[in-house]
């Protein structure tokens, strides 16, 4: 125990002319007494060497510790020089490379430049200067190629997502047969969700997100029984007959949307007739706002569906723009057109960001000069200038603004933080 | 009061002792459920409880201008000087203490919480309190980690921030080594179980404490959202024959709980002073805490085995106690003695007066003034302070034309007796005799919002 201490000295109290607080800087107002931040290591303030200014003892007396149950001769609002020595800032901040920031900043560039080629392509298609059935053929028949492409790739690249899954899961080593592959019936977009009728399990699985746990474990459990080793003849045998087959599954799934889609169409046409054009265009333009906003734009090749908020509100604004036109025809190839746009197209965006950066990099270049040239030919080619010059400003702007706002970043840390609890999960 | 915690024992502990130095204390506070009106405690110490529209958990709606009228008729009735504000999630308290300024008086405040500066609501407060510390004559902090989050959180001059730690009765809190098992070891848990009282890893540290010593029991206390878990825990260990659960106890029952037990358990995440290791140490028990917040402050070392907040360390911190206290080496029946030697509600008295000395001969500042410093706030945030001033002072004009100062009857003092030589408690002489000193009249505003 410490001895009774002697009397404490009085607070030294700051007149209020001397406390200045104009706008703060982000930590403290005025300058404290003592040197500022702390030279001295918290453990051992030892001796001042410089007692505080506004006491003039000149008596020696302990050093000051950060304690409460020790009487100490400080007054109680004391300032030491360890104060808030243990504030650390900014201690996760990892600083942003510019090219990276432009060069993510192209995925973004190509979700808005499709959605400005489908405004300006129903602009065209309302104003009757483009055939709706010429823009639905064009887009089908690029879509068809894409989708050749996409599924060029889709073995390597369920075999990578397995790799990665059984990585996760630490699993033990399973072969998964070309028919297992069949679980899913991923076929892209909004066609995944067709059931691809191979078999109770690949029916079930068809249906629902691929959980990796059940569907590595359904179909690797009865290939343990089995001889591990399958002939190279016999998986390609397989490989070839789940190739036709899901080629199959995705033919049927997309006649199905086509006919749906076909015969839906008179009803979508009258469906929001009776409401106000501007009613209409407002409608439109928040739900655009909200695809824009709310699509998923970090996500790689591994996502099997689209967001669905986002791409709800595409669909639905094209199906309350397909109102405004004349005919049957030209509601049905505006919204095949959207379906295309909105559903398909963002996997086949990710798939090309994957496989190749370049291509990646030619599709945005194509992208952007044809939301230009869609500007240009439905509102006048000054707007599809400031078009071109937005996009790129944008893309160097928003990096370089994202970059000089980093100065302004000030992550405090320090013994006030409330604690991370570390807990080993044995117990669960 | 009915949701007693740290921080109303904290002001009525110190009114009472304030009033003991001679001077007058009124609370000022919102009404409860089944409190209204004006009510005197004991020595006279008089609760305003003004009614109030209660959002939850004894929470006010913050209606910056609505309170002022009673306020200042409470003022003036009463004949303030002081107004000294409690707790910075009360908005009660923030507006108190704006409308003090703005009618001249001097103004204290006391910060019993930890905020961090991350998540959206942290900064929402402490916006609010930039606000209301823009323009406070003095700020008191309970510990020197919760002056140096305040001082970061208001920007204010560290040196018109003072310390001064709670306290508490130690005659409430006395040990009695006869209630304790002889055969077992008993761990003893008393906190509300929440998330930030580290009561998850209470709930992964209990059945692996209870595996590596099978002669140890535990008696947990409080009740909340993780009460669920722990008996799950249990349930699932089957410790129900050495893990009891009392729910909650009430304040006057702490001290019969702690003396069943040799250890006390605190696993908290965050804490501003943690007056409950106080207790537990004037009880006699070796204390395990983690070191966080204010916590390493509070107690000597040989009181206390500090763990990081991880579940191994946790165990591994407990069973050093368990072998410390096995093998007697440490002294616990002195624990009463030392802690009330360290921590007692006179020295917190003493202390703040001293804070109230000195506001009290600080110059006084103009409106222009204090119009500068809350325009320092921010861009957008000082004008709109700025603007909460200046109809905050328009509405004190108004007030004056319509109740003029003159019609407001002061209040009569209670009846005191002479300053006596000794504290209420009656154990130990004063160092300093108070004289006839009345000249502070202190206004203590609360909320009942419980300390973090």
């Amino acid at each position: 125990m410490p001895p009774p201490p002697p009397p404490p000295p009085q607070l030294h109290m700051p007149s209020p002319t001397t406390v200045h607080r104009p706008s703060p800087p982000p930590l403290l107002t005025t300058p404290p007494p003592q040197p500022w931040p702390p030279t001295q290591p918290s453990s051992q303030p030892a001796r001042h060497p410089s007692p505080n200014p506004r006491r003039s003892t000149s008596r020696k007396r302990k050093p000051w510790r950060k304690l409460l149950w020790v009487k100490q001769d400080y007054p109680d609002n004391w300032v030491d020089p360890t104060f808030l020595s243990q504030l650390q800032r900014n201690i996760n901040v990892h600083p942003y490379d510019f090219y990276s920031l432009v060069a993510d900043s192209t995925v973004i560039v190509q979700h808005l430049s499709s959605v400005v080629i489908f405004v300006t392509s129903f602009i065209a298609i309302s104003a009757e200067r483009v055939s709706p059935v010429a823009v639905a053929v064009a887009s089908s028949a690029l879509t068809v190629a894409g989708w050749a492409i996409w599924d060029m790739g889709y073995e390597k690249r369920e075999a990578a997502t397995d790799m990665r899954q059984l990585a996760g899961l630490g699993a033990a080593p399973h072969s998964r047969t070309p028919s297992g592959n069949l679980v899913g019936g991923m076929t892209g977009g909004l066609h995944s969700r067709t059931p691809s009728g191979n078999g109770a399990s690949g029916a079930a699985g068809s249906y629902f997100p691929p959980y990796p746990a059940s569907t590595s474990g359904e179909s690797g459990s009865p290939i343990k029984k089995a001889p591990p080793e399958v002939s190279p003849e016999v998986d390609k045998a397989h490989m070839k007959h789940a190739q036709r087959a899901r080629r199959l599954t995705t033919a049927k799934s997309a006649a199905l949307i086509y006919f749906t889609l076909l015969g839906l169409s008179p009803i979508l046409r009258s469906l929001t007739t009776t409401i106000s054009v501007d009613s209409i265009w407002a409608i439109a333009t928040w739900l655009f706002l909200a695809n824009c906003l709310g699509f998923d734009y970090g996500s790689g090749v591994e996502v099997k569906f689209p967001a669905s908020l986002p791409t709800n509100a595409a669909i639905t604004s094209s199906v309350v723009l397909a109102s405004r036109l004349p005919d049957t025809t030209h509601v049905f190839s505006l919204i095949l057109f959207s379906i295309q746009v909105f559903g398909l197209f963002p996997v086949f965006r990710r798939y090309l960001k994957h496989v190749s950066w370049n291509l990646h990099v030619l599709l945005t270049v194509v992208l952007v000069l044809g939301a230009a040239g869609g500007l240009g030919a439905v509102v006048g080619w000054g707007w599809s200038v400031v078009w071109v010059c937005g996009v790129i400003g944008g893309m160097g702007g928003c990096g370089w603004w994202l970059i000089g706002l980093q100065k302004y970043k000030n992550e405090i840390h320090g013994p006030w933080d409330p604690a991370r609890p570390v807990i080993r999960r044995q117990w669960e | 009061m009915l949701q007693s915690g740290g921080v109303e024992s904290h002001m009525y502990q110190l009114a009472t002792k304030l009033i003991d130095r001679g001077h007058k204390v009124i609370i000022i506070t919102h009404s409860y459920k089944t409190r209204h009106g004006v009510r005197y405690l004991t020595n006279g110490l008089k609760v305003y409880y003004v009614p109030f529209f209660v959002i939850y958990r004894e929470s006010t709606l913050p209606t910056v201008f609505s309170f002022f009228p009673i306020f200042r008729n409470i003022l003036i009735r009463e004949k303030i000087d002081i107004v000294h504000g409690h707790a910075s999630l009360s908005s009660l308290c923030h507006e108190a203490i704006l409308h003090a300024r703005t009618m001249g008086l001097r103004t204290c405040f006391t910060d019993h919480s930890l905020f961090g500066f991350a998540d959206a609501a942290s900064i929402l407060t402490n916006k609010l309190l930039k606000f209301t510390l823009s323009d406070v004559d003095h700020v008191i902090c309970v510990s020197h980690t919760c002056k140096e989050n305040t001082v970061l959180r208001a920007a204010l001059d560290p040196s018109m921030v003072s310390v001064i730690p709670n306290a508490v009765v130690a005659e409430n809190f006395k040990p009695d080594p006869t209630a304790a098992s002889k055969s077992h070891i008993t761990i003893v848990v008393i906190s509300r179980l929440f998330y930030n009282k580290g009561t998850d890893l209470l709930v992964a540290a209990i059945p692996r404490i209870c595996e590596l010593h099978p002669s140890v029991h535990f008696i947990i206390a409080g009740s909340g959202p993780k009460a669920i878990d722990l008996e799950q825990m249990l349930e699932k260990h089957m410790l129900q024959d050495r893990v009891q659960m009392l729910g909650p106890v009430r304040h006057e029952e702490v001290r019969d709980v702690m003396v069943r037990g040799h250890i006390y358990l605190h696993p908290s995440l965050t804490e501003a002073f943690g007056t409950v290791l106080v207790e537990a140490a004037s009880c006699g028990l070796y204390v395990v805490c983690t070191r966080v917040g204010g916590i390493p402050e509070v107690l000597p070392s040989h009181m206390t085995v500090f763990s990081r907040p991880e579940e191994d360390d946790l165990v591994s911190a407990t069973s050093r106690a368990i072998k410390e206290i096995r093998m007697g080496r440490v002294k616990t029946e002195k624990f009463h003695e030392q802690v009330k030697s360290m921590y007692s509600w006179t020295d917190v008295a003493e202390r703040t007066e001293r804070v109230y000395e000195g506001i009290c001969t600080g110059e006084r500042v103009g409106l222009m003034e204090r119009l500068k410093r809350y325009y320092g706030c921010g861009i957008w945030a000082g004008k709109l302070f700025v603007l909460c001033v200046v109809v905050d002072s328009l509405i004190l004009v108004l007030l004056e034309f319509l109740f003029p100062q003159s019609g407001i009857d002061t209040a009569r003092s209670w009846p005191t007796k002479a300053p006596r030589m000794t504290d209420g408690g009656g154990r130990r002489d004063r160092s300093k005799r108070r004289g006839s000193n009345v000249e502070a009249v202190v206004e203590e505003d609360l909320n009942g919002v419980r300390e973090n």
